[in-house]
């Protein structure tokens, strides 16, 4: 279970950093005045200084008890932590997938993993969805538009 | 007079055999998009992107316009008869529209919403037809500071009238213009904010960011409920959609009160789901039969209806003749204006006059298209909607993936996708709004430029902001807008005296320093 107000702490802690990152990268840049007009890290400074500002007021609307915050307390429940991870979990992996097994086989494999494995769909079924998957986006992008998607490490490997 | 000629010459562009094909098909991938909860306008459109960077600009915003219609309709499709708005502009059509269906009249629900829908975009179009040229040749005549006046001003109003909570606006807008400086430095040459990670020069592309942050953001939020599609009936009685239509003259007053707020909200970037709840609100309390809202209105129907599709098609107005675009949709066909190699603003209308009247005659006709398309599609789309949640999910997040690879081949920006993902979700459970963080994106380059231009024009004074009455109206409007939160905030605490003194003080002091 996860609170309201962790999830807004988090959130303001995120974007915060995020900030204090532009902040500190854009002062390589040079902020203020130069001979060639307003320096070129200026800009991001501001937005840096205002993202983290705002973070820092988030924060502390966070750590107010929770008459501010929506009369919710509870953000996220343990089955909807559930769900997300189910949903959240097989993408990532699927991406972190993709540089070594390729667009179509990481895509495919993704697709039977998520049907079959939870039982959603018989195996066969899931199969045939797992092939149309890689078909479909071999003839939409591969031919009808040309854009070549990545085909993986273990794919050259082979000698594709 | 010369607009009706231009736009008689844009229709003999727009009704012709492909462009007609084009619109159909654009409506129908709209359509679906609006219908299927974790896909809606801004990435859909996004998603088809790079499948136009080879066609003619015409042709490609006209695919991309059309979409834009279809989605708006399908929309309201999945909030009439299932209760979940497959938008998050058509939430406020679920109040009335669902229990109006649920009372077996879905049709009546239905065509209310597309006949109110179509009257709405309708007004938006004239709007843009008479408008938007005028507006372009006075924006002719703005020179670097005027026109960050104006972006002032549009990203002012986000955080005056955006709705959500205003730093929260605010920390969205800086974020994205912050992304929007990640790279090359279009100014200096010098490379920003790249973090160490090379491939980070060529900046982080807006469609990266979009399919994250409404593509997974919105599949997460969706995935968070079970899904109950109860659906009630989804026949479509022809004989009720002629009389239902034909009622919609009784309610005048209600249709062009909602097509006034949202044609304001749409110019102004409010954006159309601002634009649908407030007009809403403000028929719920001017409407004689007030208290039964919510319980299957027709007024209920008709006001967020018209609202948001009078948004949706007047937020190109701005696009167009500014270069500034009114919602996240716009802000995103306003992207694919830029890679195909047009300049958006005043410049277009001198320039490129067949791609802005063949454009505005398609809204004409590709709302029409939509209206026929989307009663005859009813059924089938319904029907779509049984397909369980787990099965279209992973081809969402598959079509995310492939979508943000295509834009540049890189899988660096897969990567990002997913952790915008994560940001998109983390900001609409909190109740950060993502359309300025996207515009930001888009445009936060070009605001950049006009900033340091006007500067250099200057010599660094800030007096050239309050240099003559046209720069100084949209400034101290826009500083206006900025502190109507906060004036809004004390209004309501002198009113009603609260011991939660320390709060405001908090409040009182961040304002100021976002005034820069």
């Amino acid at each position: 279970m996860i609170s309201r107000r962790a999830l807004e702490l988090a959130t303001a802690i995120l974007t915060g950093s995020f900030g204090v990152a532009v902040v500190v990268s854009s002062l390589d840049n040079g902020i203020g005045w130069s001979s060639a007009g307003v320096d070129a890290g200026t800009f991001p400074f501001l937005t840096g200084i205002i993202v983290v500002l705002g973070s820092l007021y988030n924060l502390v609307r966070g750590l107010v008890p929770a008459a501010t915050l929506a009369n919710v307390p509870i953000a996220i429940t343990p089955t909807e932590l559930h769900r997300l991870a189910g949903l959240f979990v097989p993408a990532a992996i699927f991406v972190a997938a993709i540089p070594l097994l390729g667009m179509y086989l990481a895509s495919s494999l993704y697709v039977l993993a998520v049907l079959a494995i939870p039982r959603h769909q018989s195996v066969p079924r899931a199969l045939a969805m797992a092939a149309a998957t890689a078909l479909a986006l071999y003839v939409v992008f591969e031919r009808m538009f040309q854009v070549s998607l990545p085909h993986g490490a273990l794919a050259s490997a082979l000698g594709f | 007079m010369e607009n009706l000629q231009e736009l008689l010459h844009g229709f003999t562009i727009a009704v012709t055999v492909p462009h007609l094909v084009l619109m159909a098909v654009g409506v129908l991938l709209g359509i679906l998009v609006g219908v299927l909860p974790g896909l809606g306008a801004p990435n859909g459109v996004s998603l088809l992107l790079p499948l136009t960077f080879g066609m003619q600009p015409v042709s490609a915003i006209i695919l991309l316009s059309s979409m834009y219609w279809g989605a708006l309709f399908g929309g309201s499709v999945t909030s009439i008869l299932f209760n979940i708005p497959g938008e998050p502009s058509s939430v406020a059509t679920t109040f009335d529209g669902y229990p109006m269906a649920r009372d077996g009249r879905p049709t009546t629900a239905l065509a209310t919403a597309f006949g109110s829908a179509a009257f709405g975009a309708l007004i938006g179009v004239i709007l843009i037809t008479f408008l938007a040229s005028w507006v372009a040749q006075v924006a002719l005549a703005f020179g670097p500071p005027e026109y960050f006046a104006v972006y002032f001003l549009a990203f002012a109003s986000f955080v005056g009238m955006g709705g959500a909570a205003p730093i929260k606006t605010v920390v969205a807008l800086a974020i994205g213009f912050a992304i929007a400086a990640i790279g090359i430095d279009t100014v200096s040459g010098s490379v920003r904010l790249t973090m160490g990670v090379d491939e980070l020069v060529k900046g982080v592309s807006f469609v990266v960011a979009v399919m994250g942050l409404f593509g997974i953001g919105e599949l997460l939020v969706a995935v968070e409920e079970e899904f109950h599609a109860r659906a009630v009936s989804s026949k479509i009685d022809w004989r009720e959609v002629f009389r239902a239509v034909g009622r919609l003259p009784r309610h005048a007053l209600a249709l062009l009160r909602s097509a006034a707020i949202g044609c304001w909200m749409g110019i102004t970037p409010g954006g159309p789901t601002a634009a649908s709840f407030m007009s809403y609100g403000i028929a719920r309390r001017f409407s004689r039969r007030g208290r039964y809202f919510g319980t299957g209105e027709v007024e209920g129907i008709i006001s967020p209806e018209t609202a948001d599709h009078a948004a949706g098609t007047s937020a190109l107005l701005p696009m167009l003749s500014l270069g500034i675009p009114g919602s996240a949709t716009a802000a995103v066909m306003m992207g694919g204006l830029m890679i195909w190699g047009l300049n958006p603003g005043p410049m277009l209308f001198v320039d490129q006059k067949d791609f802005v009247w063949g454009l505005i005659a398609s809204m004409y006709v590709g709302n029409i298209v939509a209206v026929a398309l989307v009663l005859l599609t009813v059924p089938v789309f319904a029907a779509l909607m049984r397909i369980p949640f787990v099965v279209i999910a992973p081809l969402i997040v598959i079509i995310c993936v492939v979508g943000a690879y295509s834009v540049s081949n890189s899988y660096l920006d897969v990567v990002m996708m997913l952790g915008f993902g994560i940001v998109g979700y983390l900001f609409k459970k909190l109740f950060y709004p993502l359309a300025p963080l996207v515009l930001a994106i888009v445009i936060g380059d070009k605001a950049e430029d006009a900033f340091r231009q006007s500067m250099l024009l200057s010599k660094g004074s800030l007096g050239i902001f309050f240099a003559n009455k046209l720069v100084t109206c949209l400034i101290v409007g826009g500083i206006a807008l900025l502190l109507l939160p906060l004036a809004l905030q004390l209004a309501r605490l002198l009113r009603k005296p609260a011991p939660s003194t320390g709060e405001t003080t908090v409040q009182e002091t961040v304002p100021e320093k976002v005034i820069i």
